[in-house]
């Protein structure tokens, strides 16, 4: 492909089956490649993605979210981290509905896992972002 | 060992997503990946010596 016709086609207006295809990558990790029929790329991005989150919720990390109960701009801190947790989609929204993973007791902080926990929850939902946007660039033709 | 294994699995993890939503081929991408781990690995293992001297 030249570098023009790359240019246009980047340029070009973005089908809507590709929005619903990286809706669908960010709601459940993988969904957005499986929908496509790109199995492979499902299982690696979806696969480490899934990995990533369990292994962090079982780390005793714990997920953010904005509660504006603290003072000042402590509250604002917590936005973007929660913007990254936000990244897994549906396991975030499913254990914010359950109200699992988002408190931080003296027992689990005091785990030698603690702070890696956190993390790649916070990592699982920054690669579930790229693999949603692999899964609207596969869809809207920009990527083969 | 514990803090070793767990830069691994998060050096994996990453290095797996990394190498494939980039490049062209399936050569490039597992050539990127291997790459991505390694630069992870390498430095990690740095970072952690040099935060080994600080006294801090």
């Amino acid at each position: 492909m030249s570098k023009s016709e790359s240019e246009r086609r980047n340029s070009e207006k973005a089908p809507a089956r590709a929005w619903l295809m990286g809706t669908a990558g960010w709601l459940v990790p993988g969904l957005g490649h499986l929908l496509q029929g790109r199995w492979v790329r499902a299982l690696l991005l979806g696969g480490a993605v899934w990995v990533c989150f369990i292994s962090g919720l079982l780390m005793g990390g714990y997920l953010f979210k904005y509660s504006g109960s603290e003072q000042g701009l402590s509250s604002l801190l917590q936005i973007p981290p929660m913007v990254g947790n936000l990244g897994t989609g549906l396991p975030y929204i499913v254990c914010w509905l359950l109200g699992f993973g988002f408190s931080h007791e003296p027992q689990q902080a005091a785990l030698p896992t603690f702070e890696y926990g956190w993390t790649f929850l916070l990592i699982a939902g920054l690669l579930n972002y790229l693999s949603m946007l692999d899964a609207f660039d596969i869809a809207a033709g920009r990527k083969s | 060992m514990r803090h070793f294994l767990v830069m691994t699995a998060f050096a994996v993890l990453a290095a797996v997503v990394f190498g494939t939503v980039a490049k062209d081929s399936n050569r490039e991408r597992i050539v990127y990946g291997l790459k991505v781990f390694a630069e992870f690995m390498v430095i990690g293992l740095v970072l952690a010596w040099i935060l080994y001297f600080i006294p801090y």
